[in-house]
């Protein structure tokens, strides 16, 4: 369970708080999405709830951060690194650069904590199965496309074994076979127990995993529910969401005269096939 | 791209530990330092680093990279000292005011031979062994983790670097830069370029440290390793006799002086 209760947050320096009063909760084993604008502060929230705000950002941070009934306040940032493992949006980045193998990478993180060599080697190979890198391990991470060197981003972070996994636009970078590679890892996770969250702008693809979507605008969350009711709430636009391609259609057709009036606008493809199928114009 | 200069072809030199490597550079820094003669440095280069290049199939990286830093640098030495060395009395060449001395060569290559040797070595060094073996040798060695990451991963950050200036300086020129041949007017054209450079090298840096310590790099605990580096009673005798030698190389010639 991921609750984030009052949440206010400024950088150093900074007269203008980031995040104001925001509150977020999360169930265990669910993908929660949060989604927002360029700017609207998801990547300052990824580091909140990975312990990075305040322990490496410093910054004025108030309200309360309690994943899995600790307070990351009391904890100290390798206590967090245990309790939230944080994928960044940029793959290239996240190899260390200090192994020259899928396998020494994904040992990196047990090797800063201090784990037996045995058990190490068990981890690793447990994740590597799990995620279906196991083919990867003895190549170079350097080797590896940009999907694949995400999934080994996620890997080094899953062999840590946290409760909670934060991503920070993982797929941004990625071509759609890429996207598709997280998106599915990330669905296989949550039915392993993990609980995720992802910051994305790819709505359809959160529509499609999440179990529920979180928007943040004006420095809190302003919406919480099920993807679908998220989407398609007239506000999007005002929230600096957006919409998915299927409610964007909708709406035009609508605007011509050419949708049904009574049926909610689509945000899938199976709501769009409703949607136009039937029904009075 | 490549983690960095390093190429494993799996050669007894890949094999040795690290530490050892290391231990021989820093020999070869002190014997030549020590012993300042052309031929002592000449030595080194022909009968340690080049066979050891050779045994590890990096000869011709060695040479490619190593000729790079050291022909301007050899070049500037020789013009700068064989021609205003102060106690250069033997003119081998003139040209109107310009004097080339015998004193002035003979100390070029002395100060150059040194350079070669230590540019080679640790060339060779970076080209046979990997960032991160060097990292857990000098961990296990007892030197902070931290410490050490700096040492390899600046090592793997040059390929990085180049990368990303070949990339700015392709945006520039498909903005119009034109890239004049003169080596001056050059590098007035880049100097704009270092900005961006050094500025994305910055958010790099960040990101980096975040996935880091996203994975317990801060951590105080006693660091392990999922494989170990070999090492052998061997090699660890090696470091000691190659230390012997640097501080003899240091030592003797005091002595000698004294008596």
């Amino acid at each position: 369970m991921i609750e984030l209760a009052d949440v206010c947050y400024a950088y150093p320096g900074a007269e203008r708080f980031v995040l104001e009063h925001a509150d977020l909760r999360v169930e265990p084993g669910t993908i929660a999405g949060v989604v927002g604008a360029s700017g609207a502060g998801k990547t300052t929230l990824a580091k909140i709830l990975s312990g990075f705000i305040p322990h490496v950002d410093g910054g004025e941070l108030s309200g309360s951060v309690v994943i899995a009934g600790r307070d990351l306040a009391g904890l100290s940032l390798s206590a967090c690194v245990r309790q939230v493992g944080l994928v960044i949006q940029n793959p290239f980045n996240q190899i260390s650069g200090a192994r020259y193998t899928v396998r020494g990478e994904l040992a990196f993180g047990l090797e800063n904590l201090g784990t037996a060599r045995e058990e190490m080697a068990d981890r690793v190979t447990q994740v590597a199965d799990l995620l279906g890198i196991t083919q990867l391990l003895d190549r170079s991470p350097y080797e590896l496309s940009g999907g694949q060197q995400q999934l080994v981003a996620i890997a080094s972070m899953l062999v840590l074994r946290p409760p909670v996994l934060v991503l920070d636009e993982p797929t941004s970078q990625l071509d759609p076979a890429g996207t598709r590679m997280v998106f599915g890892v990330l669905s296989q996770l949550r039915e392993s127990g993990c609980t995720i969250v992802i910051f994305e702008h790819k709505l359809e693809l959160l529509h499609a995993h999440a179990d529920r979507l979180h928007v943040l605008a004006g420095q809190r969350i302003v919406a919480s529910g099920q993807p679908g009711e998220v989407l398609a709430d007239p506000r999007t636009d005002e929230w600096g969401v957006g919409a998915t391609r299927y409610t964007r259609t909708g709406r035009l057709a609508r605007d011509r005269g050419l949708g049904p009036v009574a049926v909610p606008l689509p945000v899938s493809f199976d709501e769009a096939v409703g949607f136009f199928g039937g029904g009075p114009r | 791209m490549a983690p960095a200069l390093f190429v494993d072809t799996g050669s007894p030199v890949h094999r040795l530990n690290p530490v050892t490597k290391l231990v021989a550079l820093l020999s070869i820094l002190v014997i030549v330092f020590a012993l300042p003669q052309w031929w002592t440095s000449a030595i080194v280069v022909v009968a340690i680093l080049v066979p050891a290049a050779i045994v590890a199939r990096r000869a011709r990286a060695l040479a490619g990279i190593g000729g790079r830093i050291l022909l301007p640098i050899v070049l500037v030495l020789v013009l700068v000292q064989g021609f205003t060395f102060p106690g250069g009395r033997t003119v081998v060449w003139q040209w109107g005011a310009l004097s080339l001395t015998a004193e002035g060569l003979t100390f070029a290559l002395n100060t150059g031979a040194r350079i070669v040797a230590l540019v080679l070595a640790s060339v060779l060094l970076v080209v046979t062994t990997h960032p991160g073996d060097l990292m857990s040798a000098l961990t296990e060695h007892g030197l902070s983790p931290k410490f050490s990451y700096i040492i390899s991963s600046t090592l793997q950050l040059i390929p990085s670097f180049r990368t990303r200036a070949d990339g700015i300086l392709l945006a520039q020129q498909a903005r119009g830069l034109a890239i004049p041949r003169s080596p001056l007017r050059r590098v007035r054209v880049m100097l704009p370029l270092l900005g961006p450079l050094v500025l994305g090298m910055f958010t790099d840096v960040e990101e980096r440290g975040t996935a880091m310590e996203a994975r317990g790099f801060g951590s105080t605990v006693r660091r392990t390793a999922l494989e170990a580096v070999p090492d052998s009673p061997g090699q660890r005798l090696a470091r000691w006799l190659m230390a012997a030698l640097a501080a003899a190389a240091v030592v003797v010639p005091l002595v000698q002086e004294l008596l």
